[in-house]
């Protein structure tokens, strides 16, 4: 609708129309690129009766397609026209790009906005987990019962695979990609992000990655889950090379948005705003984005190791050819064990942030949380070999990497620490972000207490691959993670777009919610210890009763998700009640001192005087909503 | 009594109520895995040492939290809290870490004599070698999606289900022929991935008589969940003797075709490269 009333209006410059028509373009560019890369991929690698080429042509027309998106969706004009000296962007130009008009078409194409990108990614990481719960719940009705019922083998692990894997896309971005793109230059009072056109380019690698990998159920699926163990991944159908392109897109946009973020944390804080007076969510981004830039490069190096052990019989990680499978377990959880921090420390972070909003105190023991969470962000590089125990490599590191992995518990303890010390003797407002975030400090303590068996190599010799393992991560990701990030659309959602949530209901979600994870999460942890392997399609029969409690219980979950995605339709877009507050929480963080809707760059002129927003000892004082003069007025030009 | 001493008296009388509790339940039940061996024994042991060592912790935690929220919520005009309860207490921060640190290299330093004894048993068991009954060495093959027992020290016959003499020292030499896999025998408390081109000891011994089950541990493809050894066997002495020696026999007209018994195997050189 927006789309065509600006491309009717007299004298709009063409490049405007065709950014326009950016998701369109993109299409057309990806199925282009698609025919081109398979061509030059069937011709690259030269077809002998070793080697199947097909796998060439689809890698590289996977990768075509992703860079033909981008191209049609306007990611080049920009490098384009510098690199040939063509004419730089007018203001016109750039005013487009950010937005300004207004609108929703803003949302379906290139927009530089970090706010715009913000809510692009709630939408992109909520479809996500509903794509990912779909599977969840296909793969607890499969395991009804002992035996395959209506899923063949095949298509079972199909369902893992893509259960795990976009998953895995989703928790990788799930509080850095909405929370941390719309709130950190907010908070650190910038007008925006260091490098806004790299912003966009993290947020729209998202969808070509599911969409490759989703083909994979065209093409024979994988059967490896998230993993993709070689040399298991050498001989799979072409399925493989979804997960293998996705993937990788995926770590590309996890580093970029890694050093896109230390940048702007660096270069672009309010002038007087210190380090040590950033909010804790900043930092807990700022730390992640460390481990994003630096792990996300090992996994595309591997994911283009086994690219080419699969185009072109590298053999990098099949023993027959002088590889070893070690160098893939080395590589991806050298890569695989700092991102469960990426996914856990942004929410450490935002359950941190929203707890002295509730708690009505200020934070306790700021300074020793920052310790505790750059603690973890350093240890979490020396644990990864404790995936690694029962393989048979290196024995005589084995107690190193155990004192390591139990380690993490010291600074992972602080957090805590900070969160009772804040609670103590609060005056606890027991909101629907508040029943969120106590949620999260029960789930990730199971969770945490179930690591520390894992991480005792003689507890790990019985445990491992089980589904102890499955249900002590799905504490930490789903029962943390995955409640902070609901908490935390909750609490945001009125900063946003000016709609609350209706409370009761979500207090009614929240019950729902956090029994249902817990009877199924605690049944899985049951089975585990008993002896089941992961995925798995058909177990020990003698196990049925738990499984049949996990999966009823996981309907439920289910069903609870469901009504939150319908409850948050409803609210934002089909009946929205205006907030009676601008601030219903009265919050003092920086980021509520805006008006709503915040402007297109936030700020008029550098805001001064910004501290720590967590001055809630004055024995509630009502909060100084809109102080200052730091923000411009709706709609004034710049 | 100031109000902080009162409400951290009446936590720590319920936190010493629900580790009491919490002692008394874990002593009573039983932990898994079933102790069919030394390793499964001492792996219950450790599952019920962490149990023990955590729950303090644990309850510690959901206390202070719950504790702090529900007991006592200050009255709107009570006098400001100090600031070591308001912004911070360095003091307070040193003896948790210093506390939890403690427990942390405790039970690192358990887990590491753990492991350090099943370890040296290993040695026992590898340079026991011979047809001495009670230190067997055995050779578990993974394919997709079986596993094969190769028994060296009589004569190198196979057998598609493992059979084991109780109270001997059990030497297992885990290997692949293909992708890799794990050679998962719970009661026992063994878990050994099976790599191609990879000889992964790891050694048991195996306490009670009865049937078990073999499992794969690690995704190797289609029919992972269905590769198990549903009639594994722990059998007296003299059973199994009989029973290899059965073996033995029968298997003595194919032995030509199996190749002989080394630590990996490359069934199919061409399969992949050069």
């Amino acid at each position: 609708m927006t789309a065509m009333a600006v491309t009717a209006r007299p004298g709009r410059p063409l490049s405007h129309v065709l950014l326009q028509w950016g998701m369109v373009l993109g299409i057309v560019g990806a199925v282009a690129g698609f025919i081109l890369g398979a061509f030059i991929g069937g011709h690259l690698v030269p077809a002998d009766a070793n080697s199947n080429n097909s796998n060439a042509a689809l890698i590289i027309g996977y990768i075509g397609s992703a860079v033909g998106f981008l191209a049609g969706m306007g990611f080049l004009n920009y490098p384009v026209a510098r690199l040939l000296g063509l004419r730089r962007p007018t203001e016109a130009d750039e005013a487009f790009l950010y937005g300004e008009d207004g609108g929703v078409g803003r949302y379906f194409r290139l927009n530089v906005d970090h706010k715009v990108i913000g809510v692009q990614y709630i939408v992109v990481i909520v479809a996500f987990l509903f794509i990912g719960g779909l599977g969840a719940m296909f793969i607890r009705a499969e395991l009804l019962q002992p035996q395959p019922s209506y899923a063949s083998a095949e298509s079972y692990l199909t369902l893992v695979g893509l259960h795990s894997v976009i998953m895995i896309f989703m928790a990788s971005a799930a509080i850095i990609g909405p929370f941390g793109n719309y709130f950190v230059p907010i908070m650190i009072g910038a007008r925006g992000m260091a490098f806004p056109r790299l912003e966009a380019l993290t947020f729209w690698l998202l969808p070509p990655a599911a969409l490759i990998l989703l083909s994979t159920v065209f093409l024979g699926g994988f059967p490896t889950g998230w993993t993709g163990y070689a040399p298991l991944a050498d001989e799979s159908v072409r399925g493989m090379d979804s997960y293998l392109v996705a993937f990788a897109l995926v770590g590309l946009s996890i580093c970029l948005s890694g050093l896109n973020m230390i940048a702007t944390i660096i270069s672009r804080r309010a002038p007087g705003l210190r380090m040590t007076q950033l909010p804790i969510f900043v930092w807990g981004v700022y730390i992640t984005s460390f481990l994003g830039m630096l792990a996300a490069p090992i996994l595309v190096a591997v994911l283009g190791m086994e690219a080419l052990d699969r185009i072109g019989k590298a053999t990098f990680f099949v023993p027959a050819g002088g590889g070893t499978p070690y160098l893939w377990e080395n590589l991806f959880w050298f890569f695989g064990h700092p991102e469960v921090y990426i996914f856990i420390l942004p929410a450490f972070g935002l359950i941190l942030e929203m707890l002295p909003v509730f708690a009505r105190k200020p934070l306790w023991g700021y300074r020793v949380g920052i310790g505790g969470m750059i603690g973890v962000g350093i240890l979490s590089w020396f644990v990864w070999q404790h995936h690694l125990f029962v393989s048979g490599i290196a024995p005589s590191l084995r107690p190193f990497y155990m004192f390591s992995t139990e380690a993490i518990s010291i600074p992972t303890s602080i957090v805590y620490l900070v969160a009772i010390g804040t609670l103590w003797r609060c005056r606890a407002r027991f909101t629907v972000p508040m029943l969120f975030i106590m949620a999260f400090l029960f789930n990730f303590l199971i969770g945490g207490f179930s690591g520390v068996f894992l991480s005792d190599v003689p507890t790990d010799f019985q445990l491992h691959a089980s589904y102890f393992v499955q249900a002590h991560f799905h504490y930490t990701i789903m029962g943390a993670e995955v409640f902070a990030l609901i908490g935390g659309i909750t609490y945001y959602l009125p900063r946003i777009t000016g709609h609350a949530l209706n409370e009761a209901r979500g207090k009614r979600q929240f019950w729902v919610m956090f029994i249902s994870f817990n009877g199924t999460f605690l049944s899985l942890l049951a089975v585990g210890i008993l002896g089941m392997p992961r995925r798995v399609v058909s177990y020990d029969p003698g196990l049925q009763g738990l499984n049949v409690s996990a999966s009823l219980f996981a309907f439920v979950l289910g069903a609870s998700m469901l009504f939150f995605l319908v409850s948050l339709i409803w609210d934002t877009l089909v009946k929205p009640l205006r907030s009676r507050l601008l601030n219903p929480w009265e919050s003092l963080g920086n980021e509520w001192k805006l008006p709503q809707p915040i402007p297109v760059h936030n700020f008029s002129a550098p805001p001064t005087g910004w501290g720590l927003p967590y001055d809630y000892d004055r024995d509630e004082r009502r909060p100084a909503v809109l102080g200052g003069g730091i923000a411009v007025p709706e709609g004034a030009t710049e | 009594m100031s109000p902080t001493r009162r409400l951290v008296l009446t936590l720590a009388a319920v936190w010493v109520g629900a580790v009491a509790v919490g002692s008394i339940v874990f002593a009573l039940i039983t932990f898994p895995p079933q102790p069919a061996s030394n390793v499964s024994q001492s792996i219950q042991d450790t599952i019920r040492l962490i149990t023990f060592a955590a729950w303090p912790i644990f309850s510690l935690v959901v206390i202070a939290i719950i504790g702090t929220l529900l007991v006592r919520r200050r009255a709107p005009d009570a006098a400001p809290l100090p600031p070591s309860e308001l912004r911070g207490n360095p003091r307070l921060a040193g003896t948790w870490i210093g506390v939890v640190s403690a427990i942390v290299l405790v039970l690192g330093i358990i887990g590491t004599i753990t492991l350090n004894n099943e370890q040296s048993a290993q040695v026992v068991g590898a340079t026991g070698g011979s047809a001495n009954i009670a230190n067997l060495e055995v050779q578990v093959i993974a394919q997709q999606w079986q596993f094969t027992y190769r028994y060296p020290s009589y004569g190198g016959f196979e057998s598609a289900h493992l059979v084991l003499p109780v109270n001997a020292n059990v030497t297992f030499h885990v290997t692949s022929l293909d992708v890799t896999h794990s050679f998962w025998y719970p009661a026992m408390g063994v878990k050994a991935d099976a790599v191609p081109e990879h000889d992964n000891v790891v050694s048991a011994q195996p306490l009670q008589i009865g049937p078990y089950r073999i499992v794969c541990g690690e995704l190797c493809g289609l029919w992972h969940g269905a590769m198990s050894d549903d009639a594994a066997q722990v059998m007296s002495a003299s059973d199994f003797v009989n029973w290899a020696q059965q073996q033995q026999t029968a298997d003595a007209p194919i032995m030509k075709y199996l190749p002989p018994y080394s630590d990996t195997y490359v069934p199919n050189p061409g399969a992949y490269g050069s």
